[in-house]
């Protein structure tokens, strides 16, 4: 009956790998996918290295070098629906925070000064150069659908692929991780910011209502919350909420600052100038794409595009 | 009829909504921990709640939206092709 199965391609361009584990970490659910879908092209499971004609192409990692930008648009030739898939896809990822060095910069730190190994040369054979910038996908090709996630739980890769293969509406969830979260939130009289590498928080209560730094309001839920549960603050690995991407005046940290301080003895100002002083950890996930990029009041891209002219 | 949901499992309890209702609209259950609806009849649909919850439980049904005018079209055109 392969002819009447869903046909797929996957493909991977700047990305850690870690989409792809995904979605092979479907387990024996994989075998429920394999009944309607016939995997044509899969970097992790197919040594196919031609871009066969789909119906669905995923693609997961960033656009960082020409052989992103080649890869991305074959894929966009030969399958009706793409997916941007991880939150690499969507909105750039961790990688973004690339962004906030040079070219040389980066080159130099991973290739001639790594604190890790001892070779000293530039590659200049084999591999594809190094952007000026690192784009989500859909700065290059048209996308269909987008599954943010780091990777994205398989609870919401199943959800979204059976929608697609059933031809039914997914069942959109726009809650934030806070909703998956088993911390309750509470007032407190805490008046630092605490730092979470010299002290503890209790696993019962909210990191914000402790003092500590949490994304998780701020960002949207395909995790389940694994961190948070785990004694983690959420450092917003999925991506920002609907609200902050949609609404330009919404922010992270203003977000953050605004229910953080609330909850406890904080001023909102202190707040909001913590969160911009680590921005490159904060943003790191959404700062390369236009919605958090080109707020108003998030500067890193022009100083980035300062630098890089000069 | 307006109609306003908190998602139960959603909620913190962090009392935000109650601090931010110009309406007085929601209790605090003392049992559960959680906020609950106590008059919607009372809401001006100004989704102050909707917007300060840091889990997005807050729901509203057949109200008047207000189009904000300064939405990123960017990003809102893309918003209803998320999974
Ligand atoms: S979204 Fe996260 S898990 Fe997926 S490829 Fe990018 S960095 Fe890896
Ligand atoms: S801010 Fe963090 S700790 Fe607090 S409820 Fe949300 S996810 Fe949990
Ligand atoms: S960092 Fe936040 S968004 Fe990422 S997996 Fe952990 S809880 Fe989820
Ligand atoms: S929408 Fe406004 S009036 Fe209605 S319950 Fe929320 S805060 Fe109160
Ligand atoms: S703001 Fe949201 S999480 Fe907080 S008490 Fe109200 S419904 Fe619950």
């Amino acid at each position: 009956m392969s002819g009447s199965k869903v046909r797929l391609n996957t493909e991977w361009l700047c990305d850690c790998g870690g989409c792809h584990v995904a979605i092979v970490d479907l387990h024996e659910k994989m075998l429920q996918v394999l009944q309607s879908v016939e995997i044509l092209k899969c970097p992790v499971l197919t040594d196919e290295k031609d871009y066969p004609e789909a119906d669905i192409g995923i693609v997961t990692g960033s656009v960082r070098t020409e052989h992103d930008r080649e890869a991305a648009i074959a894929m966009r030739q030969k399958c009706k629906t793409i997916i941007a898939f991880g939150t690499c896809a969507v909105y750039g990822g961790f990688h973004g925070a690339g962004l906030a060095h040079s070219r040389e910069e980066i080159m130099d730190h991973v290739y001639r000064h790594s604190p890790t190994t001892k070779t000293d040369t530039l590659p200049n054979n084999s591999i594809s150069a190094l952007g000026k910038m690192v784009t989500p996908i859909d700065e290059v090709i048209e996308v269909d659908l987008y599954l943010p996630g780091c990777p994205p739980h398989s609870h919401f890769i199943l959800e979204g692929l059976s929608s697609l293969i059933n031809r039914t509406a997914p069942r959109v969830h726009k809650e934030t991780v806070c909703a998956g979260c088993h911390r309750v939130m509470k007032k407190t009289a805490v008046t630092e910011i605490q730092d979470p590498t010299s002290s503890y928080a209790d696993g019962e209560t909210c990191f914000l209502s402790q003092g500590f730094i949490c994304q998780g309001s701020v960002t949207l839920d395909r995790c389940l919350a694994p961190c948070p549960n785990h004694g983690i603050a959420c450092s917003g690995c999925a991506g920002p909420t609907m609200q902050v991407l949609s609404e330009p005046t919404r922010d992270l940290r203003t977000e953050i600052s605004e229910r953080m301080s609330r909850l406890t003895k904080i001023p909102y100002e202190t707040i909001k100038t913590h969160l911009e002083k680590s921005a490159k950890t904060h943003y790191a996930y959404a700062m390369a794409t236009k919605m958090i990029g080109n707020k108003p009041t998030f500067l890193i891209r022009k100083w980035i595009a300062e630098r890089e002219a000069r | 009829m307006l109609e306003m949901t908190i998602h139960e499992n959603s909620c913190r309890g962090c009392q935000l909504c109650l601090d931010v209702c110009p309406t007085d609209c929601f209790v605090f259950d003392e049992q559960t921990q959680k906020a609950r609806v106590a008059v919607v009849e009372n809401c001006i649909a100004c989704l102050s709640c909707a917007y300060i919850c840091p889990s997005m439980a807050i729901r509203h049904k057949d109200y008047h939206q207000v189009k904000n005018f300064y939405r990123n079209i960017e990003f809102s055109s893309r918003m209803e092709k998320f999974l």
